[in-house]
């Protein structure tokens, strides 16, 4: 495990050192939830709609955060691991190359965790948020969301031809589940349709369930089921066509 | 024992062949290189060593062992410089050599390692700030961070300026005074003569010859050549007749005389007689380059089986 250990240290360290990324977790939603939440805030909201709950922009800040390095980070970071031969080269060491890959996975949950904690105390003391009121319930949703997005994130890592295009893939997908989740339009105003692929969409389910557990009442279970879901197909999937080289 | 004995190895990708037949041996303590042209399949034999690729066919043996079956053990004592590997820009030297010193059961001491190769004023640089020749000599101690017995080291100076190759050459030499076995995959032929002790030449997956640099030479029997522009009149004819010269031609006002080793004696003897003056005299030596030439030019024109001599002993 010394190996272990030492590879997740040099990858936190690699990690700290891009200013760019820790901007994306530490930063970017806290500062979308000053711009997006303040004004809501000062509107009175009474007719019920997705946007109008005092929970939604919070929740859809979490998702952010964790959407941003399991779409955007981890599949650009391993598909230049694999470009630059790093994995190749590890291979002719006595460590397994897919140390490297838990590694990283690591060090982006550990960095996950700690910006939506950021981004938490952010919206608690800033927009004068209350904790989340159902506890148990608002973990069991961040771990769902995050294994579910971190494997879609795993997955477009096994199958982008080269970084380049992981760097292509990662936006191209995360901007219309954004919309999915209702970012910009209320699942409430779009077709029905449309509105119930959000409802099980990664990124819909998780700022729905967190939404709810925020709120104090229960996640839906549905919308947990297809996170989970989506996790072990996503992982298994990423496992089984993950490139070496 | 051998370090490496590779027996018959065939591997193909799909339905291109990459290596069709290759055996040899490499004895502990020497350089041997692995030379040929890009496509010969030199990277997939040394990668069936490393048991980074399962054979189709044939035998290798890395100190005794399997590398694909005993692959924890093979890892621990052999070091491998890729072709074209690369680290994560802002990681830093000491913090690579330190990361990969801690995958080994035998440790280099880090500094020593730095400063024998020449890398003790970088350990806080950051990858991609490195010179082209930085990355090439730390490519090279993170394959001897686990004090290998064996260090495999493909393409090990393809983009380094002449002087950065020099630098490596030494190197090269250095690693192998201290008792490590090195193999060194190469299409420089002016490096494979300079450095290896013995060295098998590919081409087209199937080895061709297995010998010293001299011996490939002397084997070939590639002649040399006399190159000078006379200043006076010079009969072509006279030169032919002469004992040991076996051609004669005449490219503007410079002739090249060809002939064995003594045929620049000669050609000098006979121009001193004759009272002629000449000018821009130069011989060429016969290089590995035309041995290579010669050698698969041969075997290709007359189908004959590669000669792997060392074989048959």
């Amino acid at each position: 495990m010394n190996a272990l250990s030492k590879l997740v240290a040099v990858e936190a360290k690699l990690f700290l050192r891009e200013p760019v990324s820790l901007f994306f977790v530490f930063a970017l939603p806290l500062g979308l939830m000053l711009v997006f939440g303040l004004p809501q805030r000062g509107a009175t909201a009474d007719d019920g709609g997705q946007h109008t709950e005092l929970t939604f922009l919070p929740a859809l800040a979490l998702a952010l955060t964790i959407g941003m390095l399991a779409l955007f980070t981890l599949p650009m970071a391993l598909g230049i691991y694999r470009e630059r031969r790093v994995l190749r080269r590890l291979a002719t060491t006595p460590v397994h190359p897919a140390l490297l890959l838990i590694a990283q996975v690591v060090v982006n949950l550990a960095m996950g965790v700690a910006g939506a904690v950021v981004t938490a105390i952010g919206v608690r003391f800033l927009l004068d948020q209350p904790a989340p009121a159902n506890m148990p319930a608002f973990v069991l949703a961040f771990l769902l969301g995050v294994a579910c997005l971190f494997a879609v994130g795993l997955l477009i890592a096994a199958l982008a031809p080269s970084a380049r295009a992981a760097q292509s893939i990662g936006p191209a997908l995360f901007f219309p589940l954004l919309f999915l989740a209702g970012a910009w339009l209320p699942r409430d105003q779009m077709p029905t349709v449309l509105a119930r692929i959000g409802d099980y969409s990664p990124l819909g389910a998780t700022v729905d369930t967190l939404a709810a557990a925020w709120a104090g009442e229960s996640p839906a279970l549905p919308q947990l089921l297809a996170l989970a879901v989506t996790a072990v197909l996503g992982s298994v999937l990423a496992t089984r066509f993950f490139r070496w080289e | 024992m051998p370090a490496i004995e590779v027996e018959h190895l065939h591997k193909r990708y799909g339905d291109k062949v990459a290596v069709d037949d290759v055996s040899f041996t490499v004895e502990q303590g020497e350089i041997f290189g692995v030379l040929g042209p890009n496509g010969a399949g030199k990277t997939t034999t040394v990668e069936c060593v490393q048991g980074l690729r399962r054979a189709d066919r044939g035998v290798v043996r890395v100190l005794g062992l399997d590398p694909v079956r005993d692959r924890a053990e093979v890892r621990q004592r052999v070091g491998a410089q890729l072709q074209e590997s690369q680290l994560p820009d802002k990681l830093r030297v000491r913090e690579a050599l330190d990361l990969y010193r801690s995958f080994y059961r035998n440790r280099a001491d880090i500094d020593e390692l730095l400063t024998d190769l020449g890398l003790a004023g970088q350990r806080d640089t950051a990858f991609h700030k490195l010179s082209g020749g930085q990355k090439q000599r730390l490519s090279v101690a993170l394959a001897l961070v686990g004090r290998p017995e064996i260090a495999i080291l493909d393409e090990l100076t393809t983009g380094l300026d002449p002087q950065g190759r020099r630098d490596t050459w030494d190197l090269v030499e250095s690693i192998r005074d201290r008792g490590v076995t090195v193999v060194l995959v190469t299409h420089f032929m002016e490096e494979a003569e300079r450095l290896c002790d013995r060295l098998a030449i590919i081409d087209s997956g199937r080895v061709v010859a297995i010998d010293s640099p001299s011996g490939l030479l002397s084997r070939v029997g590639t002649e040399h050549r006399v190159h000078f522009r006379p200043l006076d009149p010079l009969d072509d004819a006279l030169l032919a007749a002469l004992p040991e010269v076996t051609d004669v031609r005449r490219v503007g006002d410079e002739v090249t005389v060809s002939g064995p080793e003594q045929v620049l004696q000669t050609v000098l003897s006979a121009l001193a007689e004759r009272k002629v003056r000449y000018a821009a005299l130069r011989v060429e030596q016969p290089t590995l380059d035309d041995a290579f030439v010669s050698l698969t030019g041969r075997a290709t024109r007359t189908a004959t089986p590669p000669t792997t001599d060392e074989r048959s002993s």
